[in-house]
């Protein structure tokens, strides 16, 4: 009986998240573009090979891990701020949790593209205020250099919040007799954060770490509005790659392939640094 | 107490900013975006406004259409989601544990790279430019998150209680009309705003399954007028397009706030 009931969500779930995956294997093995008529032919690999040599790949792949490390990286150190802020007793608080969530709620693509007119060049509010101070034109969007920072600005702006509401959950698991306690025994309140909470919400941090992690892998949403992957494919994803050459090029046999590798390395990725964690003993959680 | 509102003025207008210079655009002239900032000449307008609503097809389709597939979607994953969360508590531990964890990895799998093997199932079911269509995948991509929420509130459940109503004679379905889902309805409250949340903002799936002008979902609808023109964005009206989408969700946010929170919350600590 029991499982009537569970199969319908399993088969779905079967169906959108492991089928997919089988078949772009399949799919990685096979030539389907136009110069084929999208009819498919095996190609022994041929997909595997042009991806190793291909250095549009590995330049996404760079710039995504660094997308990954820069905005996780401050997204996490904001959100504890921000946790601890809210953490607090106060009138307001559900005001201002409401409002520090808006930027969570709104669809990526509403706001990818204020993004972009806040960092324009030269009418926006940032190279206005530059002026201000007389200092040049930053012109963050054309400099390919820089452009990925305008990214990481948007993306931490809008994810933080989701961050700092599961590290509010760990802050208010921890008992108020244990900070009492530790005050008793003439400890302050700087040594609390550092012996208490930070040990106590680090499972917190690590369930966001890893959701965090995967999602900005994957991003997509943000940079296909924002930059189009430009100036000069310089903050395209690897999510963005492969869109492109399944719905530009029309490659779907090399599209395919590039979403197996994104998601094998982000399994790599995830486990290595789990394992790593563990062994640097920064991680006590099991 | 004092220095601390320092920090929440901060974490406000970091909030905000971004969002009150769309607004300010949203009411401002052509000619006042591209003019010095101090230029107060013909300064404010209401035309960006006019232009978005009057536009073809009407902005409010676009929300019209996020709303329809946001409320299917939410009703189809709770109608999945709630017996297979309760099953989930019925069968042996171990085989549930094993069912959560690859649910928790299916969760955290960024979604955007399934999208071309769902197009493909669109195109062999014919089901592209079908808005209601989407709802299919939305509530599959939602049924790991949803099913973890619940699952967790099932078990938190006194068994007696349920063993009481079945000495009672009560059925399985009345069981769960009349008491069960009474129980957890926080959960299934919160569970249902995520999962509509999720869809209101969807956007690759949305983008590569519809083309139809008249079925766009919100997200959709607005990365197209970014990608329009590229040289010449219509900054004005797009800011009017950003307000006036975003004056749903704001209403959304203040009213399940806690909802949202706890959500969120109990999907970081059950997970």
């Amino acid at each position: 009986m029991s499982l009537i009931l569970v199969l319908p969500a399993i088969i779905l779930v079967i169906l959108v998240f492991v089928f997919p995956l089988i078949r772009y294997a399949w799919l990685s093995f096979h030539a389907v573009s136009v110069s084929t008529g999208l009819v498919m032919v095996p190609n022994f690999g041929a997909n595997w090979s042009r991806l190793i040599e291909d250095q549009r790949f590995w330049q996404d792949l760079m710039q995504t891990t660094r997308f990954t490390a820069f905005s996780v990286t401050l997204e996490i150190i904001l959100a504890i701020a921000i946790a601890l802020l809210l953490d607090q007793r106060w009138n307001g608080r559900g005001i201002i949790r409401a409002i520090t969530i808006l930027p969570w709620a709104l669809p990526t693509t509403i706001m990818a593209l204020g993004w972009r007119w806040i960092f324009n060049t030269p009418y926006g509010p940032i190279e206005q205020l530059t002026q201000l101070f007389g200092i040049e034109y930053l012109n963050l969007l054309s400099i390919p250099k820089y452009t990925w920072i305008t990214t990481v600005i948007a993306d931490v702006w809008k994810t933080t919040p989701f961050v700092a509401l599961i590290i509010l959950a760990g802050l208010q698991s921890i008992p108020n007799d244990l900070y009492e306690a530790f005050r008793l025994e003439g400890g302050n309140s700087l040594q609390a954060l550092k012996k208490i909470t930070l040990p106590l919400i680090q499972p917190y941090i690590l369930i966001a770490l890893l959701f965090r992690v995967a999602q900005a892998f994957g991003v997509f949403d943000l940079i296909q509005v924002m930059t189009g992957g430009g100036p000069a494919t310089s903050t395209e994803s690897l999510a963005l790659y492969s869109y492109l050459n399944a719905m530009r090029f029309l490659d779907f046999g090399y599209s395919a392939t590039i979403m197996l590798a994104s998601f094998l390395l982000l399994m790599i990725i995830s486990i290595t640094s789990y394992i790593l964690l563990k062994r640097l003993r920064l991680l006590t959680v099991k | 107490m004092k220095n601390r509102s320092i920090y929440y003025i901060a974490i406000i207008t970091w909030s905000i900013l971004p969002l009150a210079w769309q607004i300010y655009t949203s009411f401002s002239s052509p000619e006042a975006l591209t003019a010095p900032i101090l230029n107060h000449n013909n300064r404010w307008t209401l035309e960006n406004y006019i232009q978005i609503i009057n536009s073809d097809p009407p902005f409010w389709t676009y929300l019209a259409n996020s709303t329809l597939v946001g409320l299917l979607t939410t009703f189809i994953t709770l109608l999945v989601a709630i017996p297979a969360s309760y099953a989930l508590t019925k069968i042996s531990f171990y085989l549930s544990s094993i069912i959560r964890l690859i649910l928790l990895g299916a969760a955290l799998f960024p979604y955007v790279l399934l999208f071309l093997a769902l197009l493909e199932f669109a195109r062999k079911l014919d089901l592209g430019n079908n808005l209601l269509a989407l709802s299919l995948p939305y509530s599959a991509l939602s049924m790991p998150l949803a099913i973890l929420l619940l699952s967790s509130s099932f078990r938190d459940l006194p068994k007696d209680l349920e063993e009481a109503a079945t000495l009672e004679g009560l059925t399985l379905l009345d069981r769960f009309r009349f008491i069960l889902i009474p129980l957890i309805r926080p959960a299934v409250a919160s569970t249902g705003i995520l999962v509509f949340l999720f869809t209101w903002n969807e956007y690759p799936i949305a983008l590569t399954w519809i083309s139809n002008e008249n079925m766009l979902t919100l997200p959709v609808a607005m990365a197209r007028i970014a990608g329009s023109s590229i040289y010449s964005v219509p900054y004005g009206a797009y800011a009017a397009a950003t307000v006036l989408g975003s004056l749903p969700l704001l209403l959304f946010v203040i009213i399940f706030q806690k909802q949202i929170v706890s959500g969120l919350t109990q999907g970081a600590v059950k997970g």
